[in-house]
């Protein structure tokens, strides 16, 4: 008892009466981050990581969770490739929207806008201006992920200090053309304070600022001008506030348009005359298919290319991906494979291969693939040898080399006489269900075709004419496995090609490429032929269309493509050259789903230019459904050759269906029914 | 030993009551919901049903509960039956705006900044179960001349469409909208739905052999009240023996609600077909 009486004693004795007014140490305070170097380093990693990159750790379904959980892109209905499960849909929503952690970095960007120049002491004035151009370029970049996706947006410019009035704290969503004058507004900020070339890695730069900004304008310049051309004109006012939240009013689309494509053109020829960048063509060569293809490989990895303007890179322990353990051909499975599987639709708008009269593979002798016999040849890479090389760089065909070993793709083995019909007499879209496991040489006697449902024992095994074999290959497809090659086809692109390199969920550490001068030169192309589209000639003096084509040209001599002999022309025709090449060149870089997006081609009545030039819709659509199709290697045992079936995806069918409606993202409902001014999209 | 387990369990009995909040002990005493909507849109001429298909294509049907004040969302949107009838009966009671989007004249239309010219929605007490009718204008009739026939597992049908609405009419509806043109009254397409569901429409079509006719510009204007047949998709065959369901439709070039893009369909009456 007494002991406690001296304790309560004790602790009345250490209260003392002064204010503790020293600020607490463990708090860390805007001085401490503001005013020196590595402080400012903190502040802009923090902002950094937050950014809305599309790389190896965006899912276009899920949204920015920032985990590279399932990464695969190109599969959501653009047409480039294929998976099995349902992330495999048109990107008509992302399941965490980028809405509120989009303010959250806006509000990092206005406070060191707001903040830093308290600081201006503490650096020399270009490292000034640089650190608060960055905080611009945050903000641009913010806007412009928002503007893709939302149309107009809440313009929060100024840090906004809580508590405050309900009406200080509320920011009604601005029309879809301020938001567009605003992302331009941020980037040309950003560009006047940037250094030309970045203070340490990971930080931009004027001329990612420019690229970017080209690439914004672009699709700004784009929406303004083709929801036009949608049924009803895609426009219209908020419900609470009267703002024109999405689409243009039919007096001011045209000069915005023309605006945009300016603004687009200038900024990518910056980057083009500041000759700080080119192509990547280390190891290309001249009429050297071999060195060419070689040579696109080793882009997506050289991190000292001349290409690259912004890149994200990543580093083995402590910042990895898992890329390779997701789409790597089924026999690298650890723990998944085949998650991107190109299609055929994709294949077919490359140069080195022979086609029907409707521009589709010719698999047969015949005019049309229902009629004549299957062309046989002796080994599958036989079809590709005159493949464009730039294809081959971002495809493995079936047979190819990959990682050291040869990468098998059989759908099955044939053991019927030749020469070979073909299997169905319909491939039309309504019979895409009807898959080889239904034909009766598979299921019926005498059997003459031999399919596997899944890999290893479950092979079946082929006994005829002196063969004795698996039907399928080593990567399939195998008909009950959605995991094996769906298409025939797999990605190379990305894929780390060293045989050596362990593949595994966050083992991975290739670099991403978010901006490369290939884009910057497509970008001013498109721009160029827009602009000529509206009118005019020349914006600074040098010809749009010559400069258009001098640039397609540039990307297809770099990628072994046939070169353009005329001039563009200014028709649609001579923008859908652009856009096909931009289709081609971007594929799998996370781009090409905004692209359709821009053009408004994904909905039915649009959908003739999906594929970038006029392509009958038709061929593969039912209404708002499409699909798209494989190419499926079979051996004949008979003819000891190989033939190849062109079939809608057997493995896993994926119908991909959009509407109008999705060229806007629904604002998220809980914004919209707890604010008084945050509207939600006037069509929905 | 045994002491322990008790003193484990005990404790976590102990801890498992002191995370529970009171309110797991009392009912949910919030009324169920229990009120009942049954309506109908009718054309407002002929007083018959509005035919459509249940999905997001057809005609939607918007409740919004106006009690919570002025901010409000509206309700999850549903559909109309492919009867052009609705019902819902599970609806908190409450005071409710109900608003249809179909292949008719919209009931709500605004000028091009939002000025109402005219509100035909319905603003109800719910409670008990309440009737409701709309009558509309439709953009067009849509009716099977005949029974379809069917040879080697192909079906004809002969169509027959006509306009619900004269062009003169809907130009005078829909101009003060804003941005008119006059192709928003061209019949773009007409379809033949087949389904083994009886429920057949866009939505429950069978993909191997609904068909379609397209049409360009105003070429269907000569085909207004005229036979036209249309045949499901040639070379797929039909299982003989196979009872399947067939429906005709027919759309304009005009999107509802206006900047949605959804061109909705007028509908035919659903027909089985035995294919013999």
């Amino acid at each position: 008892m007494k002991k406690i009486l001296a304790y309560i004693a004790l602790a009345f004795i250490s209260v003392s009466c002064v204010d503790l007014s020293i600020p607490p140490k463990n708090i860390v305070t805007s001085e401490d981050l503001l005013s020196n170097e590595s402080g400012i380093d903190i502040y802009m990693a923090r902002m950094y990581s937050n950014m809305p990159f599309e790389d190896f750790k965006y899912l276009a379904q899920w949204g920015f969770n920032f985990n590279g959980w399932l990464n695969s892109f190109g599969i959501e209905g653009t047409g480039e490739a294929l998976d099995r499960d349902g992330i495999c849909t048109t990107f008509t929503n992302e399941d965490t929207p980028y809405w509120s952690m989009a303010f959250t970095l806006i509000r990092d960007a206005n406070f060191l806008i707001e903040n830093l120049p308290a600081y201006k002491g503490s650096y020399p004035e270009p490292m000034y201006n640089h650190y608060l151009g960055e905080a611009y370029y945050v903000r641009a970049t913010v806007f412009y992920a928002m503007a893709r996706r939302f149309g107009g947006v809440p313009l929060v410019t100024n840090v906004i200090n809580y508590p405050a009035n309900q009406d200080d704290l509320e920011v009604p969503r601005s029309s879809e053309k301020d938001t567009w004058d605003q992302v331009a507004a941020d980037y040309d900020k950003a560009i006047e304070l940037m250094l030309p070339s970045s203070p340490k890695s990971g930080y931009s730069n004027k001329y990612v600022a420019l690229a970017f900004k080209s690439e914004a304008m672009l699709y700004a310049g784009s929406v303004a001008k083709y929801n036009e051309t949608v049924t009803g004109r895609l426009t219209g006012t908020g419900q609470k506030t009267g703002v024109r939240v999405i689409g243009f009013a039919p007096n001011e689309w045209q000069e915005a348009s023309k605006k945009y494509f300016t603004e687009a053109y200038k900024a990518a020829k910056e980057v083009i005359n500041s000759n700080l960048y080119s192509l990547y063509k280390k190891k290309w060569k001249a009429n050297d298919p071999e060195a060419q293809y070689q040579n696109m490989i080793d882009m997506f990895s050289d991190i000292s290319s001349p290409e690259n303007i912004y890149v994200k890179q990543y580093t083995y322990p402590t910042l990895t991906h898992g890329f390779d353990a997701y789409n790597s051909p089924f026999i690298f499975r650890t723990p998944l494979s085949s998650g991107m599987c190109p299609t055929l639709d994709f294949l077919e708008q490359f140069d080195g291969f022979n086609h029907y009269a409707d521009g589709t593979l010719k698999v047969t002798t015949g005019a049309t693939n229902t009629q004549g016999d299957y062309i046989l040849y002796d080994s599958p890479m036989d079809l590709f040898k005159n493949a464009e090389p730039r294809l081959r760089a971002y495809v493995i065909f079936p047979g190819d080399q990959f990682k050291g070993k040869e990468i098998e793709i059989r759908a099955g083995v044939y053991t019927g006489s030749t020469p070979i019909k073909p299997f169905f007499n319909d491939y039309s879209y309504a019979s895409a269900d009807n898959t080889y496991q239904k034909l009766d040489s598979y299921s019926k006697k005498p059997k003459t075709l031999y399919l596997s449902p899944r890999e290893g024992s479950s092979q079946e095994r082929v006994e005829a004419d002196g063969f004795s074999m698996n039907a399928a290959g080593e990567n399939g497809p195998f008909y009950d496995n959605g995991e094996s090659c769906l298409t025939g086809l797999y990605l190379r692109k990305w894929l780390n090609p060293d045989p050596a390199a362990e593949i595994g969920e966050g083992k991975s550490d290739q670099p991403f490429i978010l901006m490369r001068y290939g884009e910057v030169l497509l970008n001013m192309a498109e721009a160029a032929v827009e602009l000529s589209l509206a009118g005019e000639t020349s914006i600074d003096g040098s010809n749009l269309l010559d400069e258009a084509t001098e640039a397609v040209n540039e990307i297809r001599e770099r990628a072994g493509a046939k070169l353009l002999t005329n001039t563009l022309s200014s028709t649609n025709v001579g923008r859908d050259v652009v856009r096909k090449e931009r289709r081609k060149e971007l594929a799998f870089e996370q781009k090409t789903k905004w692209d359709l997006r821009r053009w408004r081609v994904q909905h039915y009545e649009g959908r003739n230019g999906l594929w970038g030039e006029e392509k009958n819709k038709d061929m593969y659509s039912n209404n708002t459904r499409y699909r798209f199709r494989g190419l499926y290697p079979f051996f004949s045992t008979k003819a000891n050759k190989y033939f190849f079936d062109a079939h809608y995806q057997w493995i896993s069918l994926k119908t991909f269906e959009y509407t109008i409606v999705d060229y806007y993202f629904a604002i998220p409902g809980n914004e919209v029914s707890k604010s008084k001014v945050i509207d939600q999209q006037p069509n929905r | 030993m045994q002491n322990m387990k008790k003193t484990i369990f005990g404790t976590m009995l102990f801890s498992c009551l002191l995370f529970t909040s009171c309110d797991v002990f009392e009912l949910d005493n919030y009324e169920e919901p229990k009120e009942t909507i049954i309506g109908e849109v009718v054309d407002s001429k002929t007083g018959e049903r509005i035919l459509t298909d249940q999905g997001s294509e057809g005609i939607r049907v918007r409740m919004t509960e106006l009690s919570w004040g002025d901010n409000v969302e509206h309700n999850p949107d549903f559909y109309c039956k492919s009867d052009g009838s609705f019902q819902n009966t599970k609806i908190f009671k409450g005071t409710y705006n109900i608003r249809i989007d179909g292949p008719f004249v919209p009931i709500v239309r605004e000028d091009e900044r939002g000025v109402p010219i005219a509100n035909d929605t319905k603003t109800l007490d719910i409670e008990g179960t309440i009737n409701v009718k709309f009558e509309v204008q439709p953009f067009l009739k849509v009716e099977f001349v005949d029974y379809p026939t069917v040879s080697n597992g192909q079906i004809a049908a002969r169509v027959k469409v006509t306009r619900g609405i004269s062009n003169d009419e809907f130009r005078e509806k829909i101009e003060p909208m804003g941005n008119y043109n006059s192709s928003f009254t061209n019949v773009t397409d007409i379809q033949l739905f087949v389904s083994y569901s009886s429920s057949v429409g866009y939505r429950a079509r069978d993909e191997r052999w609904s068909n379609k006719i397209e049409y360009v510009g105003s070429e269907f204007e000569n085909l207004l009240g005229k036979e036209i047949t249309i045949k499901s998709i040639k070379g797929q065959t039909i299982p003989s023996g196979k009872h399947v369901f067939v429906r005709a439709a027919a759309r304009i070039n005009y999107d509802t609600p206006a900047g949605s893009g959804t061109r909705r369909w007028n509908y035919s009456e659903p027909m089985e077909v035995i294919i013999p």
